[in-house]
């Protein structure tokens, strides 16, 4: 048996079992024609090197919330374009967690050139926190441009991911106080009356 | 053979014996020859060399140490413990996101000492994630101890987990 053999057998089975393994997560929980549409989506994610597993998680999560085809796909593809965008602002290098946390960003409304300043910042130092807490910042209700000082000062003078956290807790904290009450779910804050009942696997 | 003369045989005898003795004319560097080639053949492994097969065999190993790493990556990268909690009436209670491929049957919470406090432990790389409580099997309820998230793509309010 020649010596290549063995590791290119290897090779092949983790090849096998790995792409079998996303394919079947999609197969499983989503119609064939949803399927194979998401799977496309990713398939073109993977030829421009961007990350799959997000598109993944956002194509099970609608199959879980019980979306439709139309729906899944919609949503799966928007996030295929803000993957995109944030790598083309965050460059090559950045990592699949930082992209997510960039996309995420984008779709709060902050802009490239607030993500661009933040990584000019942090030059060599990871961009999650700060771009999460960001993004955070802007769904609670605070401006993009006041999220995005309060966010640079931090980054400006080399803060540590914890002090960005803090922030993020403070102002929710803060928001929360001032806000009115409302009759919501349990917990110890309101929340938004749940959606849709659990979707029933297939 | 000449049978008619007696010196015929002496004669033939002595050409050959003559011809034998005769000293033979070699290459004065014939010896480094033979040395440079016995020194060749035991530098030589004793099997013949195939490039393409060594360097397939390289490729194949290096593909599957990338591979295994890849696929180990996500268990090998450093993780953080993070726990849930909800404080909700409920029999039973369930989180589904982005670290549980959003399996309603994946990860109960357990029911604390207190009536009504539920709690559960991940362990998560840095990241962003998204995910929301299932109470009961039949309501979605997000965590009121971390932000919501912006996008509810699917109508049901989420919340984001950020580990540094």
């Amino acid at each position: 048996m020649p010596r290549c053999a063995v590791p290119l057998a290897v090779v092949a089975v983790l090849a096998t079992a790995t792409l079998h393994a996303q394919e079947r997560r999609l197969v499983d929980r989503l119609d064939p024609v949803t399927a194979t549409a998401v799977q496309q989506l990713i398939d073109s994610a993977r030829t421009a090197e961007l990350p799959t597993e997000p598109l993944v998680q956002k194509a099970l999560e609608g199959a879980t919330l019980g979306a439709g085809g139309d729906r899944i796909r919609t949503a799966v593809g928007v996030l295929l374009g803000q993957l995109g965008r944030a790598r083309d602002v965050l460059g090559p290098t950045a990592t699949e967690a930082e992209l997510t946390a960039g996309a995420g960003a984008l779709r709060a409304g902050l802009t490239s050139e607030t993500l661009q300043r933040l990584q000019v910042m942090r030059p060599g130092q990871p961009l999650v926190v700060p771009l999460s807490v960001l993004t955070d910042l802007v769904a609670e209700g605070m401006t993009a441009d006041l999220a995005a000082r309060s966010v640079f000062d931090l980054a400006r003078n080399g803060r540590p991911d914890a002090d960005f956290l803090a922030l993020r807790r403070r102002v929710q904290t803060e928001l929360r106080s001032t806000a009115p009450r409302e009759d919501g779910p349990p917990g110890r804050s309101p929340g938004r009356p749940a959606a849709n009942p659990p979707a029933t696997r297939p | 053979m000449h049978a008619d003369s007696p010196d015929a045989p002496d004669d033939t005898l002595r050409r050959v014996i003559a011809e034998l003795r005769r000293p033979v004319h070699l290459d004065a560097r014939i010896d480094d020859r033979v040395l440079r080639a016995i020194a060749r053949e035991q530098a030589l492994p004793p099997r013949r060399v195939r490039p393409a097969r060594w360097a397939g065999g390289a490729l194949g190993g290096a593909l599957a140490a990338g591979l295994l790493l890849t696929l180990l990556g996500r268990d090998a990268a450093p993780t953080r413990p993070i726990e849930l909690r909800l404080i909700a009436p409920a029999s039973h209670v369930m989180v589904v996101g982005d670290f549980n491929d959003w399996d309603p049957a994946a990860t109960p919470l357990r029911r604390g000492n207190e009536g009504g406090t539920w709690t559960v432990e991940l362990r998560l790389p840095p990241g962003r994630y998204r995910y929301t409580f299932l109470v009961d099997g039949r309501r979605w309820v997000p965590d009121p101890e971390e932000p919501r998230a912006a996008d509810d793509d699917f109508g049901a309010p989420m919340s984001v987990l950020t580990v540094s």
